[in-house]
C-alpha cells in the first residue's frame, strides 16, 4: 500500500527538514530481524491512577539489503617487466549488506579503451588467478594466500583483500598496459565452504516477511542494482631499452707519441663501447662482447667496466675487469639504471 | 500490522485491584510508516508513506501514536511513553512538548539538555541517535471525547 504523505497537524513541515540527516550506515540491522515498537500510556481521572490501556504495538521485519563494494587498492598501476610471473594487483571487497553472504569472484580483462590509471589497454596478461589475503597483511605471499573463486560467508561490514595474480607475456615495450577488472557478485550465504545460490530480488508485491533488495551502485563493468560490483586496475610494462655505440680514439703512435697520434702500425687505439638504457627500468647483468679486428692486438689488462660518458664523449673511466679470449673482449656490467649510459673501454695496438 | 494484546490487558487489570477499573476509557494505537522520497523526471521530489513491508537499513520511519479519551471524565497526568526499538535511530520530533531520555528512562529532558558519559568519564552532548525513550507528559488533562496524534521519526540502523 502506498499513500500520500498526510499532514500530521503542524508537525510535517518542520519534520521534513530532518530527513536528510541519515546516519552513516553500512550493513546495519540484520536482515530478517523484527523491529517492535511499543508505546504505552498512563493517566489519572480525578487524581486517581487508572488502568492503562493496552500498549500500542507495531512489528515489522527488516528486509535484506544486498550491497557490496569492490575497490582497487593503492590507486596506482602495477609496474611489470616483460615475462614477469605472478604480477599482483590488489583489491578489497566489503560486504555492506545487512546479511552474511557469499560472493562469487571473477577477473576479466579489458579489450582496448582507456585503462584505470591512464594509457590504453593493449595487451592481456595470462594465467589470471584470484587469491584471498589469508593472513590479512595486505601483501601477496605465494603459498600463504588462498586461491579462491568465491568468498565464503563474508560477515556484515567485513572486508577482505583480494589479489589478482597474472603473468606478463614477453616481447612488450615500455608503456604497454593491461587492464584487469575484478567483479564480485553476492550469493546466498548460510552454508559454509559452498558457494550459495544466486540471489534473487523479491519480485512483485512486498511481503511482510524478509524481502531481498539489491542496493548496489554500478561498477566499472556491472550495472546498478545487480548484486554485483567491480573495479579495475592495470599492469604497466616498464622495461630496459639498450642501445650500443662504439667509438675508437688513437691514443698514441710510435712516431708522434700522444700528440696528434695517427692510425699507423704500432698505434694504440682505445675502443669505447657505450650502452645507453633509454627504457623505463634498470637493465641488469648486461653482458658485452666485442670481436677484436684481426689487424689489432689486445692490450692485456686494459679493460675498464662500468665507466661513464659526458654527452657523447667516453670518459674512459671505470674499474678493471672483463676478459679477453679467442679474439673476443667480454665484460658484464651489473646494472644500468633507466636513462643511464655505462661503458666498456679497452685498448688494442694496430698490427 | 497492529497487534492488540487484549488478553494481557485483562490479566493485568484483574491483578491490579489498586487501579481504578475503567477499562478502555482511553485508547492508544500506533502506526509505523516508511517514508520514501522519489524524484520524478522533472526533478520534483515526492514524499510518500508506505506500510513497512519493504524495510532495509537506512530507511526513514515515521511513528504515529493516536490517543483518544473515550471516557466521560477528563484524563489527567496523561503520559505517553515510547521506548525506541534498539534497531531504530531516533531522528527527532517536531513536537516541542516531547521529552526524551538517553539513559533508558532515568533522566528526561529535551535533547540539548542531555549528556552521554564517555568511557573515560568525560561527558559529551547527547545526539539524536542516543535517544532511548520519547515521552509526552501533558500538562493539561485530555477532555472527554478528545483525540490526538503524536509523531516522531527514526531511521533503521
Amino acid at each position: 500500500m502506498t499513500s500520500k504523505l498526510y499532514n500530521f497537524g503542524s508537525c510535517s513541515v518542520v519534520a521534513l527538514a530532518i530527513v536528510g540527516a541519515a546516519p552513516a550506515l553500512a550493513g546495519g540491522t540484520l536482515a530478517g530481524s523484527t523491529i517492535t515498537n511499543n508505546a504505552s500510556l498512563t493517566y489519572q481521572v480525578g487524581g486517581v491512577a487508572q488502568t492503562p490501556p493496552p500498549p500500542a504495538v507495531n512489528v515489522f521485519t527488516v528486509d535484506r539489503k544486498v550491497n557490496l563494494t569492490v575497490a582497487e587498492s593503492g590507486a596506482a598501476t602495477t609496474t611489470v617487466v616483460p615475462g614477469q610471473s605472478a604480477a599482483v594487483t590488489t583489491f578489497t571487497l566489503q560486504n555492506t549488506s545487512n546479511a552474511v553472504l557469499d560472493f562469487a569472484l571473477s577477473a576479466t580483462q579489458s579489450v582496448g579503451g582507456v585503462s584505470a590509471h591512464g594509457g590504453t589497454d593493449n595487451f592481456d596478461v595470462t594465467g589470471v588467478q584470484i587469491f584471498r589475503d589469508a593472513n590479512a597483511n595486505g601483501t601477496y605471499e605465494a603459498g600463504t594466500d588462498t586461491l579462491v573463486t568465491f568468498i565464503d560467508e563474508l560477515a556484515i561490514d567485513a572486508t577482505v583483500t583480494l589479489f589478482v595474480v597474472a603473468n606478463v607475456p614477453t616481447g612488450l615495450a615500455t608503456g604497454a598496459v593491461s587492464e584487469v577488472n575484478l567483479v564480485a557478485t553476492g550469493r546466498e550465504g548460510g552454508t559454509a565452504a559452498v558457494q550459495g545460490a544466486a540471489l534473487v530480488q523479491t519480485a512483485g508485491a512486498n511481503t511482510a516477511g524478509m524481502d531481498t533488495v539489491f542496493a548496489d551502485v554500478a561498477g566499472v563493468t556491472d550495472g546498478v542494482r545487480d548484486a554485483s560490483h567491480s573495479d579495475d586496475d592495470d599492469y604497466t610494462v616498464s622495461t630496459a631499452t639498450l642501445g650500443l655505440t662504439k667509438t675508437a680514439v688513437v691514443i698514441s703512435d710510435p712516431l708522434n707519441g700522444t700528440t696528434n697520434a695517427k692510425m699507423i702500425p704500432g698505434a694504440v687505439v682505445e675502443y669505447c663501447i657505450a650502452v645507453a638504457n633509454t627504457g623505463g627500468a634498470a637493465a641488469t647483468s648486461v653482458a658485452i662482447t666485442d670481436v677484436l679486428p684481426a689487424q689489432t692486438t689486445f692490450v692485456a689488462g686494459s679493460i675498464l667496466l662500468n665507466g661513464t660518458t659526458t654527452g657523447v664523449t667516453c670518459n674512459a673511466d671505470g674499474v678493471a675487469g672483463g676478459a679477453f679470449a679467442a679474439g673476443t673482449v667480454t665484460g658484464t656490467i651489473a646494472s644500468i639504471a633507466a636513462a643511464a649510459t655505462r661503458t666498456l673501454v679497452f685498448r688494442a695496438t694496430v698490427n | 500490522m497492529k497487534l492488540t494484546i487484549s488478553a494481557v490487558f485483562f490479566a493485568l487489570s484483574l491483578s491490579s485491584p489498586s487501579l481504578a477499573q475503567n477499562a478502555n476509557a482511553v485508547s492508544l494505537n500506533s502506526d509505523v510508516m516508511v517514508e520514501r522520497t522519489t524524484t520524478d523526471a522533472n526533478g520534483r521530489s515526492q514524499v510518500t508513506l508506505e506500510e513497512p513491508r519493504m524495510v532495509v537499513p537506512g530507511d526513514h520511519l515515521v511513528f504515529v501514536l493516536r490517543y483518544r479519551n473515550n471516557g466521560a471524565q477528563p484524563a489527567g497526568s496523561f503520559v505517553v511513553t515510547n521506548p525506541l526499538p534498539s534497531a531504530v535511530a531516533f531522528q527527532g520530533t517536531a513536537d516541542t512538548s516531547a521529552t526524551v531520555s538517553v539513559d533508558g528512562g532515568r533522566n528526561w529532558g529535551t535533547l540539548s539538555t542531555l549528556e552521554i558519559s564517555n568511557q573515560d568519564g568525560t561527558k559529551r552532548p547527547a545526539r539524536s541517535e542516543d535517544v532511548t525513550h520519547i515521552r509526552w507528559a501533558f500538562a493539561q488533562p485530555i477532555p472527554a471525547g478528545q483525540a490526538g496524534r503524536l509523531m516522531f521519526r527514526g531511521i533503521v540502523r
